[in-house]
């Protein structure tokens, strides 16, 4: 099954020693058992390829394979590439090379084999379905009946229609409403900040080039663009039950024009803490989000805002955050969890991020006041506090994304249209 | 032969005083026997970059040295004209006959490029050992950039025409995990994971860079710092903290880890503000959790020591 290549050839000068790997078909063997090891990891979540493959192979030619240890560590250094992987590869190697213990001979793959592949069974407790959006996905074969009879409000109306205020067969309307409000506002945004370019320095390849048709005379200085870095977004939706709907229409807003970003970063929460990235990189976004809300463990239960992003910070925050990344979260901040952890983590992440945002949909209640435990806890560390409650609100947090994008001081909306607020956090206290 | 390399990079890596596991060992091994670009992650101070001091000094070749930064772009790694030579050269040669196209050809010659790393890598005469320090910090765009450097080893300068190089050099690659690495550089490359060193390694660390230095005192140190590592700092200390440390104990003559003493140079080991702050306010109880008393009573228990 492998071509000749790949066999061993183990050096000669080990031969007179040792007799174990004279045998051709012994060496085979050995072979072919890397390559079972390297299938094997990668059945467990493991990325190796098939030069890594190759490259595990070369290396044990490099190596005295009466070594035990170098074994190890030649196959860890060529096969496992990250620490997630590191991990995978130390807690199968013993067992996959258990023979190492106790026999004698390198042909075990047979014994292995029956034993080895154990099928991972998920048995985490499936949720069950709940109102809000589930319902209205599940639902959507009836309600499409209906939706001719009932008609939908003209645009102006539901863009200032809080989301929570349609009725289910409205909100698919709704999706699309978004998704193209988004996509025409990513236009835009990119205009924007074009048109803000300043001069960079000067690109004196340029102006030697240009002053060469001059004789050498330097008489126009050409300037280097400044390169515009985009910025990477990390969004952290709350998907207690309260919550759910707003951070459904806001990960599919914010899809929309995701060409915009260098990179969306995505994670749920409400008790615990949900990295969705891949779900929502590799499914229909309309299909991810029924999925997601399927699989995700205590989708639309309470919220544990601190605990959750302490858990983000202790994860995440080295690998994702950056200056060019903005933090965007959306909750009601009704925390039923530790209050210092949530205060504590939003230091963290404001001090390591470009800005930080906070989508709060109660904010569209002109009454509102950020005063329960968690909000306060988090407001010294917000830049910009906003609602996202109805369409237009999210329209005016494209405009403040383009600030944060053009690196402006972030200008106070003080003066709030369809009673909505949004302004910086020190002018609430 | 194999045995013999094996034995002079331990041997190496053991003079730098820094670590000589076994995985380090064999990395730098396979990564210089096999040719493959070898990448380093783990937190900063650990002494990924040493390795590749060892490695160039294994091989007996010259050190090139890459530091990533924000911004760093393509032109910035591989090469620039020398342009004041350039405008020089022009106006010396104001006066001549020669055509355009000639005099524009004479000044895009290689007596004017400067070579920056990439390409100095590129054209060295002797496979040299290549070292991309903090790749995290450069962005997404040079990491690709460089991974087709890495795989083609050919660059092409348009006035001059494509340079190959001889021989590939030896590529070290560095991370502190700022940003995610992509896949496909971690893919193509070996990798290897350093953390910080377990506390008898780095009291043999402390003791054999150190001489001076208390051998309980350094004991309790090294716990010291093994404990304030588990906290959750802002910037945790690397070895380097640890061994600028201990070198100042030694030099106040220091023969145990004395409360008041350790206050007044968290600064040593701390480089942010909060992180201080933060562990002076619960450095009794991290103390008392290393068995080290409070002040009054450790004056008390000192006096025997102070008549010795």
């Amino acid at each position: 099954m492998l071509p000749d290549s790949s066999l061993i050839e183990i050096p000669s000068s080990k031969r007179k020693s040792e007799t174990r790997f004279d045998d051709l078909a012994l060496r085979r063997e050995f072979s072919a058992n890397v390559v079972g090891f390297c299938r094997w990891l990668r059945q467990q979540g493991s990325n190796v390829s098939a030069p890594e493959q190759m490259d595990a192979l070369k290396a044990l030619d490099a190596i005295d394979l009466l070594e035990e240890e170098d074994f190890y560590w030649s196959l860890r250094t060529t096969l496992a590439k990250s620490n997630r992987e590191q991990e995978i590869f130390d807690e199968h190697f013993r067992r996959f090379w258990y023979v190492w213990d106790k026999a004698d001979q390198l042909s075990f793959r047979d014994e292995e084999e029956t034993e080895a592949p154990t099928v991972i069974i998920d048995d985490r407790p499936r949720k069950q379905k709940h109102l809000t959006i589930n319902d209205w996905l599940n639902n959507a074969d009836q309600a499409s009946e209906e939706q001719e009879a009932a008609g939908y409000s003209p645009f102006e109306v539901v863009t200032e229609r809080d989301f929570s205020d349609f009725f289910a067969q409205d909100l698919d309307e709704v999706a699309r409403l978004i998704n193209e409000i988004g996509k025409s506002l990513a236009v835009r945004f990119s205009r924007r900040t074009k048109a803000s370019r300043q001069r960079g320095p000067l690109d004196l390849r340029r102006t030697m080039r240009s002053s060469l048709r001059r004789g050498g005379e330097l008489l126009d200085l050409a300037h280097r663009e400044r390169k515009r870095q985009k910025l990477k977004l990390v969004l952290l939706c709350d998907v207690s039950k309260s919550m759910d709907l707003y951070s459904r229409f806001l990960i599919q807003f914010l899809y929309a024009f995701q060409s915009v970003y260098r990179r969306i970063e995505t994670f749920v929460f409400s008790t615990s803490l949900h990295r969705v990235t891949e779900i929502l990189q590799t499914e229909d976004l309309e299909e991810a989000l029924n999925l997601m809300s399927v699989t995700v463990p205590d989708w639309s239960g309470g919220t544990k805002i601190g605990e959750s992003f302490g858990e983000f910070v202790e994860q995440y925050a080295l690998s994702l955050l950056d200056p060019g990344t903005v933090v965007l979260i959306i909750s009601d901040g009704w925390d039923t969890g530790d209050v210092d952890l949530l205060g504590e983590s939003m230091r963290i992440m404001k001090s390591r991020s470009r800005s930080v945002i906070w989508l709060n949909p109660l904010m569209g209640n002109p009454d509102y006041r950020p005063s329960t435990q968690g909000m306060q806890a988090a407001l010294p560390y917000i830049d910009i506090l906003a609602s996202a409650h109805n369409l237009s609100s999210l329209r005016r947090l494209v405009r403040q994304l383009a600030k944060v994008q053009r690196g402006r001081q972030l200008r106070i909306d003080m003066t709030p249209r369809y009673g909505t607020l949004s302004v910086r956090s020190d002018m609430l206290l | 032969m194999q045995q013999e390399q094996l034995q002079r990079l331990q041997q190496l890596l053991g003079e730098q005083d820094y670590i000589a596991d076994r995985s380090i060992v064999m990395s730098v091994y396979l990564a210089m026997t096999l040719r493959k670009p070898l990448l380093i992650e783990g937190p900063a101070g650990v002494g990924k970059t040493e390795i590749a001091k060892v490695m160039a000094r294994a091989l007996d070749t010259d050190l090139i040295r890459l530091q990533c930064y924000e911004g760093l772009d393509a032109n910035m790694a591989l090469y620039e004209w020398n342009y004041q030579r350039q405008l020089l050269h022009l106006k010396l040669d104001e006066n001549s006959t020669r055509s355009l196209e000639d005099r524009e050809a004479s000044i895009f010659g290689e007596q004017f490029l400067l070579k920056r790393p990439l390409l100095q890598a590129l054209t060295h005469p002797k496979a040299p050992v290549l070292l991309i320090d903090e790749l995290d910090r450069a962005d997404e765009e040079f990491e690709a950039f460089l991974l087709e450097i890495l795989s083609e080893w050919q660059i092409t300068i348009p006035e001059i025409g494509s340079i190959r190089a001889e021989e590939p050099p030896y590529v070290i690659l560095t991370g502190n995990r700022t940003r995610e690495l992509s896949d496909a550089v971690r893919r193509r490359c070996f990798y290897l994971w350093i953390d910080y060193p377990p506390y008898e390694k780095e009291l043999s660390i402390v003791r054999n860079k150190v001489p001076d230095v208390d051998a309980e005192l350094a004991g309790q140190m090294c716990r010291f710092m093994e404990l304030v590592r588990q906290q959750k700092l802002e910037k945790i200390p690397g070895v380097a903290e640890t061994l600028d440390w201990a070198r100042a104990l030694a030099v106040l003559h220091q023969d145990h880890l004395e409360p008041s003493m350790v206050e007044e140079t968290l600064g040593l080991i701390f480089k942010d503000r909060n992180d201080v702050r933060l562990v002076r306010e619960s450095l009794t109880d991290f103390l008392g959790r290393l068995g080290i008393q409070a002040k009054e009573m450790k004056t008390a228990e000192e006096s025997p020591t102070a008549a010795n």
